[in-house]
């Protein structure tokens, strides 16, 4: 190697001199960089892939629906043995409460007050009752509502038994009185 | 010694290593000017050097995960920037080395000591040379490549090269001398 090479490689930094234009450069870098790699032909574009999935698709919305009438008719079934159970029930108190208020509107001995004042109660109680049948149809599987439609039925039977008591307890008054009667 | 410098900026290719964008950048700043003007030598064009030191950086940052530190981060993207250069310009059917009398050098050149010459002057010469003695000469005295690197870089023959070198080398001393 001789001066003039050695010259040369030794001040080879002053042949640097031109400067890059680094914001350009690098933006278009970074834009290059975010790129996502190799080139991806997407899936959907063969049109096999299309009609798998578009079968696919199908079976899924298929599927779903299928799920969902099953569950819809088990509610339904669930519904109508409920529905059943609590018409029974219904029948049940209702012939029971039906009854003992016919006797006590057929009772001679009571007076027409005390019946309306009866027959009144017995309307607030219907009132609640109808209330109750109301939200067990929102509810149908919430058993606090069942009892308190039972617990009604329950009041009125008690109420007319207190009241056919009293009425039976002031004839046997009556009747265990040995005075005279003028 | 060697180590140390291989290692130069390891923190900051490991970073760019795991995609890093601020290391990455980093690195870019330490090192695009001196590619751009590996890239301005090669090529001569300003738009040609940039869009070369651009492919070069994206390939560099995409491809580092190959990089082993069997030589500096530097080297390894010259290579890459020269590497693009000479394909660019074989595109563009640019002769790299000028093969005229290729056969009848097979001897090696004598010899000619030539003294040092005002680094101005050289930088005029080298304007004026045929392009592909400009890349010689550029590849062998001012990026710092032996024969053997340029004959790979180039596709020639190491005695090729060193041929081509020296004729590339007279031409210019012809051309300084009569600046």
């Amino acid at each position: 190697m001789d001066n003039f090479e050695k010259h040369i490689r030794e001040n080879k930094a002053l042949f640097d001199e031109h400067k890059a234009d680094k914001a350009k450069l690098w933006a278009n870098i970074a834009s290059d960089l975010e790129e996502p790699g190799p080139k991806v032909v997407p899936l959907w574009r063969s049109p096999l892939i299309r009609v798998a999935a578009g079968v696919l698709l199908l079976f899924g919305i298929a599927g779903i629906t299928g799920v969902f009438l099953m569950k819809k008719a088990d509610y339904n079934m669930q519904e109508t043995i409920v529905s059943q159970e609590l018409l029974d029930i219904d029948m049940h108190y209702k012939s029971l409460v039906s009854y003992q208020v016919q006797l006590v509107k057929d009772n001679p001995k009571l007076s027409d007050g005390d019946k309306e004042e009866f027959l009144l109660f017995m309307d607030e109680l219907d009132k609640e009752y109808e209330l109750l049948k109301l939200e067990m149809k929102k509810n149908l599987d919430n058993e606090r509502i069942l009892e308190a439609i039972i617990a009604n039925y329950k009041k009125r039977i008690e109420l007319i038994e207190n009241l056919l008591h009293q009425i039976n307890d002031s004839k046997i008054t009556n009747e265990d009185y040995d005075g005279y009667i003028l | 010694m060697e180590t140390n410098i291989r290692f130069t900026h390891k923190e900051l290719v490991e970073r760019s290593k795991s995609g890093d964008r601020n290391s990455q950048y980093q690195l870019y700043e330490l090192y695009v000017d001196a590619m751009y003007n590996i890239g301005m030598r090669m090529l001569g064009i300003k738009e040609d050097a940039e869009d070369i030191v651009q492919e070069s950086f994206v390939d560099a940052f995409k491809n580092l995960g190959s990089f082993k530190y069997e030589s500096t981060f530097g080297s390894w993207l010259k290579r890459i920037v020269v590497n693009k250069s000479i394909n660019h310009l074989k595109l563009k059917k640019i002769p790299i080395a000028p093969i005229e009398d290729h056969e009848f050098y097979l001897k090696e050149e004598s010899e000619e000591n030539v003294e040092a010459v005002d680094i101005k002057k050289v930088k005029m010469g080298l304007k004026k040379l045929p392009a592909g003695y400009q890349q010689i000469i550029s590849l062998y005295l001012i990026e710092g490549y032996d024969h053997l690197e340029i004959g790979e870089i180039l596709d020639i023959s190491t005695s090729t090269s060193k041929s081509q070198y020296h004729r590339a080398k007279k031409k210019l001393v012809e051309i300084i001398n009569t600046l």
